[in-house]
């Protein structure tokens, strides 16, 4: 598998090459266009439970498509819904991120994905439900976001405060606690819950520039109220 | 060299999401090495210049760190079998600490799954209380169970029993149970079922019906039975078990809830598998005290129907019970009370007067081929 960002931005594409019979996982709906070689198995990842527990735990359309060049080599076009930048991470086997519930666009054949219950306290304060994704395994992995992704690098015990609606993945060599924001916490306010998270490194973690709630609200404003 | 990256190295001058390095244990302590083209050294730490901790999002990480300043590097360790490796391996004031956190980690662990624990201990105690607790649940589910797949049951079971036995296939005895179960079935109304009634050459006194409605029938019986409304009697009784459904009733209480589940689910391959297990267990099946009366009392309603004199049964009942309550292995499985045979005669006397039809057989010489088919032998 090859992969190739086309229109980097606001508006990106993500070109997809696969050899004849190899394969690719893909969030439900990404496909926006493919080669006829293409087939879609959409088989669930993980087995039945597996697939249960990510369409009902996680509150997600969490079924994957696997794409595959049954019939020859041939390209895949995806595309995020939301606006925004799309990010490819190599993963060695070694490394793992933890993935927000929409931040996942597609992988390799030989990445391995899992939902994750985060702890009771985490998950129920940071407001992203209860599982995300914990991604690992080799080859090439594909995020998306709302808005531009900011890379964020941090040294061993180094601190980092995120908004946690801005969050898009960590490395799993990270650590992080909820806590409650000081009052400067402007976009944590807004969504009410006034919740951030105190990374702590090392690692890696990757957060988006627009917040998908705040975005919402704002845009409810402009919806005519009818009836 | 470890061959596959097993480590992330971080530090100055090193990416941020780590670098993938091979890490093994040596006599002085871990050596560390790139993994491809890399800024990293290939090195030896000490233990005596490590620190270690427990790190990562689920604290299962091993976490080495040493050097000091521009030249300090942690490196983090999932691979289960080298942390162990290296718990092993490492001075115990090196890891002491560590033991003592994973201790601890230990102990909030299992308090957790001390209440999870119970909480689901509490959880399946009222599920099954929902299932076992309430006959409407166990006959709702038997009500869900197709009339052909319990036959497929009855058949395997019913194969299998005949396969250890003598079975008769043709005489005065046979001709005549099968007279007994015509008259019977023919009475039934909307009669799922097809019977088939086997007799065994066997000093056993009793009868057995399965599931889907195979009915075995002892010669040991016949020969004990004074005329043919006695057998008759005993017969009705089981085919009416077949037709309240009481041993598929049985059946999901014994298998319980995987039963039922199996049952909501079609999932009928589990279900057969299971019940195969359970298979022999029915034929020594004993039955409920409710279930037994009401075969009683729709036996002896399907006997009057039938126009056999419905008193054979009771008749039967008690002059065994009289005599040779040991040798009887009916009663094994059909205990007769006072009270039963007092519910019986009371039922017996509430029945319209219906004058009975004989037989067209002699029940003398019914016994005395049974009489002759014991010498043959
Ligand atoms: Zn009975």
């Amino acid at each position: 598998m090859k992969c190739e960002i086309l229109y980097p931005g606001a508006f990106p594409m993500v070109r997809v090459y696969l050899d004849a019979n190899e394969t690719v996982k893909a969030e439900s709906g990404a496909m926006v266009a493919a080669s006829p070689t293409i087939d879609i198995e959409s088989k669930m990842e993980g087995g039945f439970l597996g697939a249960l527990s990510r369409k009902m735990l996680s509150g997600e359309k969490f079924f994957f498509q696997t794409l595959r060049a049954s019939r020859g080599a041939g390209e895949v076009l995806l595309a995020p819904t939301v606006p925004g930048e799309i990010v490819l991470l190599e993963l060695d086997g070694v490394n793992e991120y933890m993935v927000q519930k929409d931040g996942f666009l597609a992988g390799a054949e030989g990445v391995k994905i899992e939902s994750k219950m985060q702890s009771l306290t985490r998950g129920l304060l940071g407001g992203e439900g209860f599982f995300i994704l914990k991604i690992g395994g080799t080859g090439q992995l594909v995020l998306n976001s709302f808005g531009a992704i900011h890379k964020i690098e941090l040294k061993p015990n180094e601190e980092y405060i995120v908004d946690n609606s801005h969050l898009v993945a960590w490395t799993s060599t990270t650590t992080y606690n909820i806590e409650k924001a000081s009052s400067g916490w402007i976009a944590s306010l807004t969504s009410g819950e006034g919740l951030v998270c105190r990374f702590r490194g090392p690692g890696v973690v990757y957060i988006q520039s627009r917040n998908p709630g705040s975005f919402g609200n704002w845009i409810r404003q402009f919806i005519p109220v009818s009836e | 060299m470890a061959l596959a990256p097993n480590a992330l190295c971080f530090g100055d001058g090193l990416p941020g999401a780590g670098v993938p390095c091979g890490v093994e244990l040596c006599v002085e302590g871990l050596r560390v090495g790139p993994m491809g083209p890399s800024s990293l050294e290939d090195q030896v730490v000490a233990f005596a210049d490590m620190a270690v901790e427990a790190g990562g999002l689920d604290h299962d990480q091993l976490v080495v760190s040493w050097g000091s300043g521009s030249s300090a590097r942690t490196v983090y360790v999932k691979d289960p079998a080298l942390i162990v490796a290296f718990r092993r391996a490492a001075p115990p004031q090196l890891t002491a600490h560590l033991e003592r956190a994973a201790e601890q980690v230990r102990r909030v662990r299992h308090s957790h799954r001390l209440v999870w624990g119970t909480v689901l201990g509490i959880l399946i105690g009222l599920g099954l209380l929902l299932w076992f607790g309430t006959d409407l649940m166990v006959e709702w589910a038997v009500a869900r169970i197709p009339i052909e797949w319990e036959q497929k049951l009855g058949e395997t079971v019913h194969q299998d029993f005949l396969s250890k036995e003598t079975v008769l296939k043709d005489g005065p005895a046979v001709s005549a149970v099968q007279e007994m179960t015509q008259r019977l079935t023919e009475k039934i109304p909307n009669n799922p079922y097809k019977f088939q009634i086997s007799v065994v050459q066997s000093p056993v006194v009793n009868a057995f019906a399965l599931p889907g409605g195979y009915v075995v029938v002892f010669t040991g019986l016949m020969t004990k039975a004074e005329s043919g409304e006695e057998v008759a009697g005993v017969l009705s009784h089981e085919l009416n078990h077949v037709l309240q459904r009481h041993g598929m009733e049985r059946m999901v209480k014994m298998l319980g809830l995987a039963a039922v589940v199996g049952i909501l689910l079609g999932d009928q391959q589990g279900l057969t598998g299971l019940a195969k297990q359970v298979g022999m267990e029915l034929v020594t099946l004993k039955f409920g005290r409710a279930q037994e009366t009401e075969a009683d009392v729709t036996g002896i309603r399907l006997l009057s129907d039938a126009r056999i004199a419905p008193d054979g049964m009771i008749r039967f009942f008690e002059r065994l019970s009289e005599k040779d309550k040991e040798r009887v292995e009916l009663f094994s499985t059909h205990p007769m009370s006072a009270a039963r045979a007092e519910r019986l005669k009371a039922e017996l006397a509430a029945l319209p007067k219906r004058t009975p039809e004989p037989f067209t057989f002699q029940w003398k010489t019914i016994q005395d081929s049974l009489g002759a088919s014991e010498l043959k032998k």
